[in-house]
Order: C-alpha cells, then sequence, then structure tokens
C-alpha cells in the first residue's frame, strides 16, 4: 500500500482481468475487424473506399481517422474546386531533378550547350544501357561509327568566332608578333605547368600536346603577325574549405545524391562508372579523401590498397610531362555549366560600357533564313514606295506632335510657359536686368508701337505661323484626298431618263433647282415642258422627278436622313452646354390618351375597370402597323400604290362619284362593304387629289392589305349581280348585334365600335330605288312599261320573278335530293310585292327592324315622292304562319296549317317563274348566300320545308 | 415645419459584392437590401449594419428591388432580362418572371404587393400578377421612347420615369395616360409621401418638383452635379426634404420648399458617385450607395431617441 501511494499512474487502467476468461492469444485479424458505428451497426464503407475495412485500423470515418471527402454542393453553398493535382505533386524530389522523369531548371539551349552535355542530356544514357561499357569491346575508346555519324553542326560561338576569322586550331584574341606570340606560349606553358602540379586535381587528361615552336629563329618581323596559340583557359574554383591544397574530403552527402559525385564529374547523378572509365584509361589518380577508411556504399573498396601506392607520390619537382589539366568546376542545380552558385549574396554588378565597331548594327542574323532572307536592296526601296501610301496614310501620319497642335491651335507647352512667366513675374525671369527691360520697353513706346509683352508678340507671330502651316498642310492633305472623292458631287451622275433626252434635261433642272414647293415644281415644269404634252403627263412627270430626286439622290444624302455624324452630335452638345441651365428653359407638357388597363390589372389594384371595361381596345392599332424593312423604305413614295394606282387605269368621264347622278343604275356595292369603308372612304378623296374613285374601286383598293377571308364581301360585289344582292342585304343585320345594340341602349352607353343599324341605314340610303324597290316604289303601270336604262342594270320586275320562281319549284317536285338543298317559298321576304298576298304590318320582335324600315321609307318619299303611292311590307314569316313568326311556334304550327301554307307556296311559285327561266345560276348563288346569312332559323324551315314536300 | 437637423454617418458597410448598384429600404425601414454587381442581393440590418441573408439567382447585375409589404417577399430586377419573385426567409426565388427584351432597370410592388411593375431598357414598363402563377406580364406599357428608369405607384396609378424626358403616369382608376414631358432625361423617380407631387432627378444635375395634378414643374433643385450617371434622388418621411446623390462623392440636402441647399452631406473624400439613395420610410434616416459600399446616415438626435 505503502508503496502504491508513492507511485504515480499515467494512462487509463486496462480493465481487469475476469476469471473465466482467457485471454485471446492472437490479436484479431486486420480483415476480421469489424467496424461498428455509435449504433453498433457494422459500417460499412463501400466498394471503393475500402470495403469493411478502411484506412489504417479502419479509422477511416471514426473519430480519430480520416474523413472521406464528399462532395456536396448546393444552391446557397457552392462546391469549392478542388485543387487541382499536378503530376508533380506525386513525384520525388530526384524526378524534379535535371535528370528526373520532369527535370526543372535552367538550361542552356542544345544549340549553345556544350557538347557532351548535350550528350548527356540526349544519348548519355541510352547509349550506356545499349552499349557494353566503354572499351569492354574490341575496340577500345568511343565507337568511331558513332563520331563519324555525328551531324556537322557548330556551336554558334563557334560560328561566331569563324565569322570573325577564326581558323580551327587557332587561338582567340589580337594576332602577334612572332615575339610576343613566343612569349605567351612561354607564359602558357609555365602556368600549365603549375597548374598541373600545384593547381586542381586529376582528371582523365586530354591528350592534347602543347604545341612546340616549330622554329625558334629570331625574326623580328613586325609585318608578319601571327594567331595566338590554342589553349584552355585555367578555371579556377575557389577555395571553400581548409583542407590542403586539391583534397577533398568525404563528402558529407549521401551516396545516392547529386552533390556527393559532382567533385568527381560535373552533370553526373551517380559516378558509377566514372571509376571504371579512370581504370580503362589507367591514367594517374589523384589523392582522394580516405582519411578514414571507406564507407560501406562506397563503390572502391577493393582499391583500397591499390590507391595508396607511394609512386603515385612525387618525390621531385621535375616537369614530367606537359599536361593539361582541366579545372573542375562545381555545377549546381540551377547553375549554367562554367559558373557558379554566388554565395556572397550581395550581387556586384559594375556596367561595362562596350566598345562597339562604328557601324555595328545589332541584328538577329537567324531571323531571315530562307525565303525570308534579306532582300536585295532595290527592291526592298520598290517595295518601299510602292506601299509608302499605306503608311503614310491621307498624309494624317506626316504631321508630327508640334504640327498637329499648331493645326489644332494649340500651343506649345514651353511656349504657354513661356508666355506665361512674364505675366506672372515680368522683370525677373530673364537675364535681362530690370533696367534694360524698362529701356526697351521705352524704346518701343517712343517708337510709336504698342507696348506689348513679348509674350503677346509671340502669340501674334505664332497665329500667323499656324496659319500659314495650316494652309500648307491642308493643302497637302487635299492633295492626297483628291482622287478619293469623284462623283459625290451630284445626282447627275446617276441619269433616271435617259432614253428620253430631254425629259432628262427637265429632270436635271429640276434636279438643280432643289424645289421642295409642290406648285412651285409645277411652274418650273411648265416652264420647260413641251405643250404638246397632256395635263395628264404633266402630273406624272412631277411625281417621277420628284420621286427620282429621292431616290437617285447620292448615297450620302439618302443616308444623312438616317445617321448623323459623330462630329454634329458633339457640336451640338456644345452648343447646348454652352447655353447655361438658366437659359434652358423647361417647357412641361401634358398630353393625355386613352389607355386601357387590364382588367386583370384592376383587379389586382381593387379598382373597378374603367367604363366598366367598354374602352376600345388599342391592340388592333398595333396589329395593323405594317413591318418596317428597307424595301418599305425605298418604296415609299415611288411604288406606293396610293400614288400610282389609279390615273392610267380609270377614264376621265366616270370620276363623278355616282351618286349625283341618282337615275344612272350602275352596280352599286353591297351594304355590307358601303358600311366598312364610310369612316375611311371620307378622308380619302383629300388625299388623292386628281382621281377620286368610284366606290368599287375604294373598296378594292382598301381590300388590297386584307387577307382573303376579308376579301370576301368585294369579291361578292364583284361577280354578284346586284340586283340579287338587293334582296338578300335588305336581311337587317344578324341578331347578335340587334341584341348588343339594345342593350346598349338600354345600359345608356354610347355605342363605340358598332352603331346601331338606324345609323347604318340612313347612311346607306343614298342611292335611287333599284331592283326589287324600284318595282315596288314606282306605281304598278310604271314598272310593268318599260325602263329605259340599258337590259344589263334592269331590276328585275315582280312578275317575271314569279315566273321563274315558279319552273324552279317544278323541277323541285321532280328531284326531292336537289329540294333539301333549295331555298324555301318562306324564306322570300321584304317588301311585299304588288298584287301578293295581303301582308302583315310587323311583327313584335323584330321592332327596332321596322323602325328603320320606316325611317328608309320615309327618305324614300323625300327623294322620290311622285314616284310611289304607298308601301306595303312583308315581314319575314308572314308567308309561311299568318298568326306567328317565331321560328318556334311556327314549326309547332306548320303542320296544323299547312294546307295554308301550301296555298300560299303556289301562288309564290307563280310569280317567280320567270326569273328562274332567264337566271337560274344566279338565282342560285343568291340561295346559296342566303343559306349562309340566316342559320338557324333557316334549318328549321327547312324541315318544315321537307314536312310539306312530304304531304 | 420640422426644423433641419444635420445627418451624421451612422453605419458604414462594405456590402463585399462588387458595386453596389442600388440600395433599398423595407416596406417599414427596419431592413434594407444592396443590389450589387455580384448578381447577388443582400439583406442587412442597417443598424448594426449585420448581413442577414445573400440572394444569388441572377444571371447578370441587379438593378433594382423591393420588398413586399409584409416584407416576406422581394422582387428583384436585373440586367439579365428577368425579374425575380424572392422567398425572403429561405432566400429561395419562388419565380422567375422572363418578358423583358432588354435588361430590367427597375422594379416596384403595388401597395399590397400583389402586382409587380418593371420597367427595363427594352422601353416597356411591364405588369406581373404576382399571386398567381402567370409567367406573363399582365400588362405590357410600351409608351416610352427610351429606357425605363424608375417605376413608382401608388393605389391607382403607375408612374413610370424615361430617358426620353417624360413622366408618363398611368390612372387605372380613369383609364387614361397622363405623358409629362420634361425634355431633359429623367433619371430617377420618387413621389412625396401625400402623392401629390414627384420628384425627377435629370440627367441635366436638376431635380425637379412636377405637380401630378396638374403637370406643373413646381421647383427645381440646382447644385449636385450629375454627370452621365443615373443618380438617384429621394424625399424624406417628412417631406419637407430633398436629397439627391452627385457624381463627386457628396448628396445633398435641398429644401423643399425654399430649394436651398441645406446640407452637403460629404460621404467620401476621395470620389465615387453616389448613385443610390433610399430613405428611411419613418425616420430621418438615409441609406447611399457609393462604390461598393453602402452608408446609413441619420440625424443624431433621432437615434437617441430609438435609444430611449
Amino acid at each position: 500500500m505503502d508503496e502504491e501511494e508513492h507511485l504515480h499512474r499515467f494512462g487509463t487502467p486496462l480493465p481487469a482481468l475476469e476469471k473465466d476468461v482467457v485471454p485471446a492469444k492472437k490479436p484479431v485479424a486486420i480483415e476480421d475487424q469489424i467496424v461498428k458505428d455509435e449504433n453498433g451497426k457494422r459500417r460499412f464503407h463501400g466498394a471503393f473506399t475500402g470495403g469493411f475495412s478502411a484506412g489504417f485500423w479502419n479509422t477511416v470515418g471514426s473519430l480519430e481517422g480520416w474523413t472521406p471527402q464528399t462532395f456536396k454542393s448546393s444552391r446557397a453553398e457552392k462546391a469549392t474546386p478542388r485543387v487541382q493535382l499536378k503530376p508533380e505533386d506525386f513525384m520525388d524530389q530526384e524526378d524534379l531533378g535535371e535528370f528526373g522523369i520532369a527535370p526543372q531548371g535552367i538550361r542552356t539551349r542544345d544549340e549553345f550547350a556544350k557538347e557532351d552535355e548535350q550528350e548527356q542530356r540526349s544519348g548519355q544514357r541510352r547509349r550506356k544501357l545499349m552499349q557494353p561499357e566503354l572499351g569492354s569491346g574490341p575496340i577500345p575508346g568511343v565507337p568511331v561509327l558513332e563520331k563519324l555519324l555525328r551531324p556537322v553542326r557548330d556551336k554558334v560561338a563557334v560560328r561566331i568566332l569563324k565569322s570573325m576569322g577564326w581558323k580551327p586550331g587557332q587561338g582567340v584574341g589580337p594576332r602577334q608578333t612572332r615575339k610576343e606570340k613566343r612569349l605567351a606560349t612561354a607564359r602558357n606553358t609555365r602556368e600549365q605547368y603549375l597548374l598541373e602540379h600545384y593547381g586542381a586535381e586529376g582528371l582523365p587528361p586530354q591528350a592534347e600536346p602543347t604545341e612546340e615552336d616549330s622554329n625558334d629563329e629570331d625574326d623580328d618581323d613586325e609585318d608578319i603577325t601571327f594567331a595566338p596559340d590554342d589553349y584552355e583557359p585555367i578555371f579556377f574554383t575557389p577555395k571553400e574549405n581548409r583542407f590542403g591544397m586539391s583534397y577533398s574530403g568525404l563528402s558529407r552527402d549521401p551516396i545516392l545524391s547529386k552533390s556527393s559525385s559532382s567533385t568527381a564529374k560535373p552533370m553526373e547523378h551517380i559516378n558509377l562508372f566514372g571509376q571504371l572509365e579512370e581504370q580503362a584509361n589507367k591514367k594517374q589518380l589523384s589523392i582522394r579523401g580516405q582519411a578514414f577508411g571507406v564507407g560501406a556504399f562506397e563503390e572502391e573498396d577493393d582499391d583500397i590498397y591499390a590507391r595508396d601506392d607511394m609512386t603515385r607520390y612525387d618525390f621531385s619537382l621535375a616537369d614530367k610531362k606537359p599536361k593539361q589539366k582541366k579545372q573542375q568546376h562545381v555545377q549546381q542545380r540551377h547553375v549554367i555549366d562554367g559558373f557558379s552558385e554566388d554565395k556572397s549574396g550581395a550581387a556586384l554588378q559594375k556596367p561595362y560600357a562596350i566598345d562597339l565597331p562604328r557601324d555595328f548594327q545589332p541584328r538577329n542574323w537567324l531571323q531571315r533564313k530562307s525565303r525570308f532572307a534579306p532582300m536585295d536592296k532595290e527592291r526592298a526601296k520598290k517595295l518601299e514606295t510602292a506601299t509608302e501610301y499605306k503608311r503614310s496614310g491621307l498624309g494624317r501620319h506626316d504631321l508630327n506632335p508640334d504640327q498637329r497642335a499648331k493645326l489644332l491651335g494649340e500651343q506649345k507647352i514651353e511656349e504657354k510657359a513661356q508666355e506665361e512667366q512674364p505675366k506672372r513675374n515680368p522683370f525677373k525671369d530673364r537675364g535681362q536686368s530690370l533696367l534694360e527691360r524698362i529701356n526697351a520697353r521705352t524704346a518701343g513706346f517712343t517708337k510709336g508701337g504698342v507696348i506689348t509683352e513679348s509674350g503677346e508678340e509671340k502669340q501674334t507671330e505664332l497665329v500667323k505661323e499656324v496659319k500659314e502651316s495650316n494652309a500648307a498642310i491642308l493643302e497637302k492633305a487635299a492633295l492626297k484626298t483628291k482622287d478619293l472623292a469623284p462623283a459625290t458631287s451630284s445626282s447627275g451622275a446617276f441619269k433616271p431618263f435617259l432614253a428620253d433626252e430631254a425629259k432628262q434635261l427637265r429632270y436635271e433642272k429640276f434636279v438643280a433647282s432643289k424645289l421642295t414647293n409642290d406648285t412651285e415644281i409645277t411652274e418650273l415644269l411648265a416652264t420647260m415642258q413641251p405643250v404638246t404634252l397632256s395635263l395628264w403627263d404633266r402630273e406624272m412627270e412631277k411625281k417621277e422627278f420628284i420621286q427620282a430626286a429621292k431616290i437617285y439622290r447620292p448615297l450620302d444624302g439618302l443616308m444623312n436622313d438616317r445617321f448623323i455624324s459623330e462630329g454634329n452630335v458633339q457640336e451640338e452638345k456644345v452648343k447646348e452646354q454652352q447655353k447655361t441651365p438658366e437659359e434652358r428653359k423647361i417647357v412641361m407638357e401634358r398630353t393625355k390618351t386613352m389607355w386601357k388597363p387590364t382588367s386583370l390589372l384592376c383587379k389586382r389594384y381593387n379598382i373597378a375597370e374603367p367604363f366598366g371595361g367598354a374602352m376600345l381596345e388599342p391592340e388592333k392599332e398595333l396589329k395593323t402597323k405594317p413591318k418596317i424593312s428597307v424595301f418599305d423604305y425605298l418604296e415609299t413614295s415611288v411604288n406606293t400604290k396610293a400614288n400610282f394606282q389609279t390615273p392610267s387605269i380609270i377614264p376621265k368621264h366616270i370620276e363623278k362619284p355616282k351618286e349625283v347622278k341618282p337615275p344612272t343604275p350602275s352596280p352599286a356595292p353591297p351594304p355590307a362593304v358601303e358600311e366598312q369603308d364610310k369612316p375611311t372612304t371620307k378622308e380619302e378623296p383629300s388625299k388623292f387629289t386628281f382621281v377620286p374613285k368610284t366606290p368599287l374601286e375604294q373598296a378594292v383598293d382598301e381590300s388590297r392589305n386584307k387577307p382573303i377571308s376579308e376579301k370576301t364581301d368585294l369579291f361578292k360585289s364583284i361577280f354578284d349581280d346586284s340586283d340579287e344582292e338587293e334582296t338578300v342585304a335588305e336581311q337587317p343585320e344578324n341578331p347578335a348585334q340587334d341584341k348588343l345594340a339594345a342593350l346598349q341602349e338600354a345600359l345608356g352607353l354610347p355605342s363605340m365600335s358598332t352603331k346601331s343599324a338606324a345609323a347604318h341605314n340612313v347612311l346607306r340610303n343614298t342611292s335611287p330605288p333599284r331592283g326589287i324597290f324600284a318595282a315596288l316604289f314606282k306605281p304598278k303601270e310604271v314598272a310593268a312599261s318599260e325602263e329605259p336604262a340599258p337590259p344589263k342594270f334592269t331590276p328585275i320586275e315582280g312578275n317575271k320573278l314569279k315566273i321563274s320562281y315558279k319552273s324552279r319549284e317544278e323541277r323541285l317536285r321532280n328531284d326531292k335530293e336537289l329540294a333539301m338543298a333549295e331555298v324555301p317559298p318562306e324564306d322570300i321576304y321584304g317588301p311585299k310585292l304588288p298584287g301578293a298576298v295581303p301582308q302583315k304590318p310587323e311583327a313584335p320582335e323584330d321592332h327596332a327592324e321596322v323602325n328603320i324600315d320606316e325611317k328608309l321609307q320615309q327618305l324614300w318619299q323625300q327623294h322620290a315622292p311622285k314616284k310611289r303611292k304607298a308601301e306595303k311590307w312583308v315581314e319575314k314569316k308572314i308567308i309561311s304562319s299568318s298568326e306567328d313568326s317565331d321560328d318556334s311556334s311556327s314549326n309547332d304550327s306548320s303542320s296544323s296549317d299547312s294546307s295554308d301554307g301550301k296555298a300560299k307556296k303556289s301562288k309564290l311559285s307563280k310569280a317567280k317563274k320567270s326569273h328562274k327561266s332567264s337566271s337560274s345560276k344566279k338565282s342560285k348563288k343568291s340561295k346559296l348566300k342566303s343559306k349562309k346569312k340566316s342559320k338557324k332559323g333557316e334549318k328549321s324551315k327547312h324541315k318544315t320545308k321537307k314536312k310539306k314536300s312530304k304531304h | 415645419m420640422p426644423e433641419f437637423e444635420n445627418f451624421n454617418v451612422k453605419t458604414t458597410i462594405d456590402c463585399k459584392q462588387g458595386a453596389v448598384r442600388a440600395v433599398r429600404y423595407n416596406v417599414d425601414g427596419t431592413y434594407c437590401l444592396s443590389c450589387g454587381s455580384d448578381k447577388k442581393i443582400k439583406l442587412w440590418n442597417p443598424v448594426s449594419g449585420l448581413l442577414l441573408k445573400t440572394y444569388g439567382g441572377h444571371a447578370d447585375e441587379v438593378t433594382d428591388a423591393a420588398g413586399s409589404c409584409d416584407s416576406s417577399y422581394i422582387v428583384s430586377a436585373s440586367l439579365d432580362k428577368s425579374i425575380i419573385y424572392w422567398d425572403v426567409s429561405t432566400g429561395a426565388p419562388v419565380r422567375r418572371l422572363r418578358g423583358h427584351a432588354g435588361g430590367v432597370r427597375c422594379v416596384c410592388f403595388n401597395e399590397d404587393s400583389s402586382v409587380a411593375i418593371s420597367g427595363g431598357r427594352d422601353n416597356a414598363v411591364m405588369c406581373w400578377d404576382i399571386r398567381t402563377r402567370r409567367l406573363d406580364p399582365v400588362q405590357v406599357m410600351k409608351e416610352a421612347r427610351d429606357c425605363i428608369t424608375t417605376v413608382a405607384t401608388n393605389e391607382n396609378r403607375i408612374y413610370a420615369a424615361s430617358l426620353d424626358g417624360c413622366v408618363r403616369t398611368y390612372d387605372i382608376r380613369v383609364g387614361e395616360l397622363t405623358c409629362d414631358k420634361v425634355g431633359e432625361p429623367i433619371t430617377y423617380l420618387a413621389q412625396t409621401r401625400d402623392e401629390q407631387c414627384l420628384v425627377a432627378g435629370c440627367q441635366d444635375s436638376v431635380v425637379r418638383l412636377l405637380d401630378c395634378e396638374t403637370g406643373g414643374l413646381l421647383s427645381e433643385y440646382k447644385g449636385h452635379r450629375g454627370d452621365d450617371y443615373h443618380i438617384e434622388c429621394g424625399i424624406l418621411a417628412n417631406d419637407a426634404h430633398i436629397v439627391t446623390g452627385s457624381s463627386n462623392g457628396d448628396a445633398f440636402v435641398y429644401d423643399l420648399l425654399e430649394t436651398k441647399v441645406l446640407q452637403r452631406i460629404c460621404i467620401s473624400d476621395n470620389g465615387g458617385v453616389v448613385h443610390s439613395l433610399a430613405t428611411h420610410p419613418k425616420r430621418q434616416e438615409m441609406l447611399f450607395a457609393r462604390r461598393r459600399d453602402m452608408y446609413v446616415f441619420s440625424t443624431d438626435l433621432q437615434i437617441e431617441e430609438e435609444q430611449l
């Protein structure tokens, strides 16, 4: 217990072993481990994230372990793009090194690189792998074939040297006299000797025997110069350690790292083969750091005894063999061969002035190698002159800033400064003394000149100068642009009336006059036009001229309408800005127009619709608005139908509106069409001054832009005969319209879109009685006698009608199928025919109609009171049923009074016999039409008719 | 006539959403909205400067926004030609209304927030039914000849200011369109609280007070600089002071009757156009937008009262 008190416990104690349980000897294998989540269930990671066991000891997903990333992205929280991993991220350090798979670092280009370096980079490895070791083959040394096959290509430095007169084998430097050369050679040999003995460590020496002076004759001929000897420059490696000369200790770097072997040979990452080479060459080895034996990784293990041979030591200072030793230079990463990294840190950079040859021009001689090779001078010159205009443009680029400034009226900055200075401080700034200045002023004064400060004088000078130079420049510019602007002058360039010379002449005069007023133009043309021209031709010509002038305007004119130049805009802007805001008086204008809010909008605003929603919809205007196209623009004045339609077609004698002469029985347009046209036709006469149109023409004109479906009325008016129209058209407007009118009346609203039927009839009722009316309103005997008008327009008389109808009735009896399609006799309604069935004055539900008709009658009475006595009207259903004209009731009653109806029918059929025979075709048409117009009621009548025919 | 007290800066909020295109109060002024050029709308508490919510979904810069009368929805206009109807609490776009042929410049709700009215660069004013799920506009008004800069409405009228220099009043009750031509491009339009007058900020650096009834020009307020910017103007809650932004980093408060400058609020010394502003619906408080920041200005006294 005491001991326990003194103990300190760390960590949590293991649970005490239960007595019965024997601890498992084997730990559970990883594959047997089961991971459970907090609910005690087995956790499954999914096939691609580790299955049941994931991560180190199944720690994936656990509290301590690694959590696999799940991709989550929502609108609120966008997934952050993952870091893009590059292949380099997975590489080792060595891979990024110079000899790795992804080397990084600065390198000289192949062209500039040393040859052996190139070898290393490109072929060395391969060669080493593929070939047996050097010297191991039957032929020692580098294979001959490989040397032979090496591409001949000088390095850049060599090429430069050669171009400067250097030849291989020579040294570089100024040419020497014999004496100088000898001295230099002596010096070189001495240096090399020293280097060999004390300088650097040994190398596989390159057998390059120093050149011996072939002749030691002392010819002090100064004129003969020699190229200097070629010798290897000496590289000095900086001494970085405190070892003895040319001793390098054991490298501390690991054996496989680059720097460990770098001392032995540059640019080689593992110097595994260097030793072999040395052995093969049987060259003397240098002293190497093996002070403490050989390391485990050291390859030279077996050489340990062979190395420290006493023969390797020199025992005398005698010059053994002139040898050239290459100084090794440390190759570090990112350092170009021949350089060493600056360890000092401080960069000492002294710019040296380079003494360039006088006519040296820096130039990349590689630039023009093949097709870009330097051009011969003549050609270049020619080309230059040919393309000069391109560069110079319109002379804008000939100007230097000063000239431009002058052109713009600006002052030079210095001048400005000069100008301002004297004003500020007129006396001090000049070198002149105060006295001198005063003298000068007084002198000027006495001379009678105006005292001006120097600045002002200058300014006047400047102005003059500017003017002169401006003129010169402008002249130049004009010269250059002269030939750019031909044929912009006048529209006369285009001759639209070339066929007629006189006309063309007139046209040109007209264009030159530039008149806009219509009457002036007519006057002008009247003076020029020949007398033979008719009035109409003159009018036409005027029109043509105006249009031609519009169309064949020069392009700039045409475009001026549509564009304005930036300059204009700016000018306006400037003008506007010059006006002070006080000047610009804001005048408020208020305009009010109708606007219809949609019912839904009103509903949402909780407001009743204005006028109870009965406002006119403005949408229709939008629909009729034509599309804008280029062709419309071009055609506007020339080809619009309004301008060119009728003058050539309409002879003059029918120009008068037909209404003036009531008796002429010309075909009247159908009332329906006229109704539509009324509002528009009122405007038209003012537009077309010289050609009034007949109503039919007007109808044609108007319907030109309409879709075909709307043209049916027009077609009817053209192809149908007017007299039948009359019979059908007398039927009042469809009941729906009537109801609407009645409703409007009841509401007390002004009817907007649809005028009341009465109003229409009043409007319509301007022509004399025709057709049936003619027959009706004339006294019987007059109608019976004859009509003076041409037979084409003769109204069909009542008795003829009877006859025609009878004949058809006969046919109907023969053919029952046809009878189904035909119009029943009950269809005949309208003014009562003379001598027909006694009429019933009116039906109760057609009250409005009757009112209208009464009006009509009154009008007739006013116009032609003598011609008629009294009018009797037959209402629609009177013939079939005398008691009630209601559709349904007539249907019901048809069976009861069928006999009555039959009798009437026979009478009627007699009356219509003649009509049928004369114009059966027409009657068919009219029947078809009537069928269309009266829809439901007709059908019911058909039924009754069928029944009757069966009877 | 209430006495004028100088406005002082209360909060400065860096909105962090690019340039702030518009700042707006909600219906009672407890929150404010900022529309950014980064296509987002942010909801702030203007007093504390706390960011409450960010609404993202537009495809281009947001030009205007408005809160509904119950502050549960936001409608926003964007240069992507669409209008988005947002749920405030969830931050989700409820409806996206496309119909404008150009970028939408301005948007507003009617009084009971059943209709959203928008005006755009396609010269059209469009009324959108918010209640139903209808995706096409209830009505399109295309009378304007240039870009619509502001739409405003009251219980029976819709006002649309356009760069063609006209204020168009669509009177729903009468069924009449009244076009008041000012002649200068109108960059912003604000209604007075009594709905008798309109405050129109014009391109020529003048704010004009227009009479709704007669269409007359009541007074002009000059002093600020508009240059070519769409400077907004407003009228303070007491209907006695008119405030406008300026292109040189200031804001001006004018007296409505005397048309003189009451205060030149120097918002920033180093320039920046104060182009958007909003006036508090009840208090003497204003919001300004300049570059990326939103500024809340208020009279000190008011704050003290609030605190007490």
